[in-house]
């Protein structure tokens, strides 16, 4: 793919321009941005591809809670302020994950193993301050697809989104050692350590067979782009 | 029926009201660490997504389903935007999806399988159905002409439009609203947009007179235009890729 840059960029593309900036900054004075406001927790952790589980990433979620029981979180390759936008988590409490249609519950994942073995991290954010909301995170299921997949060398997202994964403690849900010391080392943490502090996190009592699709069925989901029949000269009522 | 069209089985919220999410309100103790994070953490992607833009998308297996989209943008370089998509601009929105943004030099390089996937910008800028709300014209023209010549790709993980109060099925790929019967935003729609900001799409089209489209348009964009057929998505079940688990 042709690029003007660096052939490693990702995405490729030439700098930005100075009346690219001004413009940037007058939007910035003169634009509420309300929604994009209101992601105002990082939380640093893993996921791993539902269709090839050797392949695992570390993600970035910026969350924003919309009540007690829902969170929606941009997800990014890293956290810088170029980072690639990869995808959407959707974080829903055990409550309202019970009463998702079966086929639904089929696309999401449980949060106790990742919290509880530290691999849900709050980077900066002292674990005294995090403590009682790692206790709620431990009961809830995700959903998260990605829709660019850098880390098999996309330079711009392709194809279809991903359903991913959440870490476990068994098969393929292990995660590799380097993949975690090295996001360790970034933030001067111990995912050890955490797992040992966050012992007295409860288990949940129980978590549905539904979730995590591919421990107990040994399958997994992808999509599939299909072409459809459609009426294009239709007029509105 | 692909999955992306399918209907959701009956959801019962425990509320029984219109909540969208359902769920208990946010309580003391979880703004706590709200606010903790906040003032501790640095939030450096976030920050960046500077620009404002409201327009109207279409689902590409259906272009007679029609939403209001907001992007919240970020410009990582001149040929690259990518941006996080809420149905709303208030304070309670629900992040639907995400877009990302290409120049036609980036697009013109990408295969034809993937080119099918992409969006053209420019009927929607010249139209003035995208607008920069609260952002004068004038400062939001240059930003306009750069965006009337790319191309974007849409996948929206929520169908609020048709009332889902939760994330259901599979991602929709979202088209953009074009110059063809179904691909023309609804009166009632553009309507309800302009009223919200006091503005005028009409007039706004004179303002963006001279605002110049592609220099030539990839027919494997805007897919279901050229082609007749629509883009829908489906969840298979199958077989993981078998890989040895890590000791």
């Amino acid at each position: 793919m042709a690029s003007s840059g660096d052939e490693d960029q990702v995405p490729p593309g030439d700098p930005v321009t100075v009346s690219t900036l001004v413009i940037d900054a007058g939007t910035k004075i003169m634009q509420r941005r309300l929604p994009v406001k209101q992601m105002n927790t990082h939380v640093s952790t893993f996921a791993i591809y539902g269709g090839d589980m050797s392949r695992q990433i570390e993600t970035h979620h910026y969350i924003h809670r919309v009540n007690d029981e829902f969170l929606q979180c941009a997800v990014f390759a890293s956290d810088h302020s170029d980072a690639p936008l990869i995808g959407i988590e959707y974080v829903i409490s055990d409550r309202l994950y019970e009463n998702l249609p079966q086929d639904e519950q089929k696309l999401w994942h449980s949060h106790a193993y990742e919290v509880k073995s530290g691999s849900w991290a709050y980077p900066r954010l002292p674990e005294v301050v995090a403590s009682p909301e790692l206790k709620n995170i431990a009961k809830t299921y995700g959903k998260f697809w990605c829709t660019w997949q850098i880390d098999r060398g996309d330079k711009l997202p392709m194809g279809a989104p991903e359903l991913m994964m959440s870490p476990q403690g068994v098969g393929q849900g292990v995660l590799r050692p380097e993949l975690v010391k090295r996001r360790d080392e970034k933030y001067n943490i111990s995912t050890d350590e955490l797992k040992q502090r966050r012992a007295e996190i409860a288990e949940p009592e129980w978590i549905n067979p539904m979730a995590d699709y591919w421990k107990q069925h040994g399958k997994c989901f992808v999509l599939d782009i299909v072409t459809v029949e459609m009426n294009r000269n239709e007029k509105f009522p | 029926m692909a999955s992306s069209d399918k209907l959701p089985g009956a959801y019962p919220a425990r509320d029984g009201g219109d909540n969208l999410p359902p769920g208990d309100p946010t309580t003391m103790k979880s703004m706590m660490i709200d606010k903790g994070a906040a003032m501790i953490q640095s939030m450096k992607p976030i920050k960046q997504m500077s620009l404002h833009l409201c327009s109207f998308a279409c689902y590409g297996h259906d272009p007679s389903r029609q939403i209001e989209v907001h992007f919240y943008v970020q410009r990582v370089n001149e040929d690259f935007l990518q941006c996080a998509v809420y149905d709303c601009d208030t304070s309670k929105p629900h992040l639907i999806g995400i877009e990302y943004i290409l120049s036609e030099r980036l697009f013109n390089n990408l295969s034809s399988e993937e080119q099918k996937l992409w969006h053209s910008h420019d009927y929607e800028i010249q139209t003035g159905l995208l607008v920069t709300p609260r952002l004068p014209e004038l400062l939001a023209k240059p930003e306009l002409q750069k965006i009337a010549k790319t191309y974007g790709k849409f996948w929206c993980t929520w169908q609020t439009d048709r009332g889902d109060k939760l994330p259901l099925g599979a991602p929709s790929l979202i088209m953009s609203p074009q110059d063809v019967n179904m691909g023309k935003v609804k009166p009632g729609l553009l309507k309800k947009r302009d009223d919200k900001y006091g503005i005028s799409t009409e007039s706004l089209k004179a303002s963006r007179d001279g605002i110049m489209g592609l220099d030539k348009k990839n027919p494997m964009a805007d897919y279901w235009v050229h082609h007749g057929k629509g883009l829908a998505v489906d969840i298979i079940e199958t077989d993981m890729k078998k890989c040895a688990p890590f000791p």
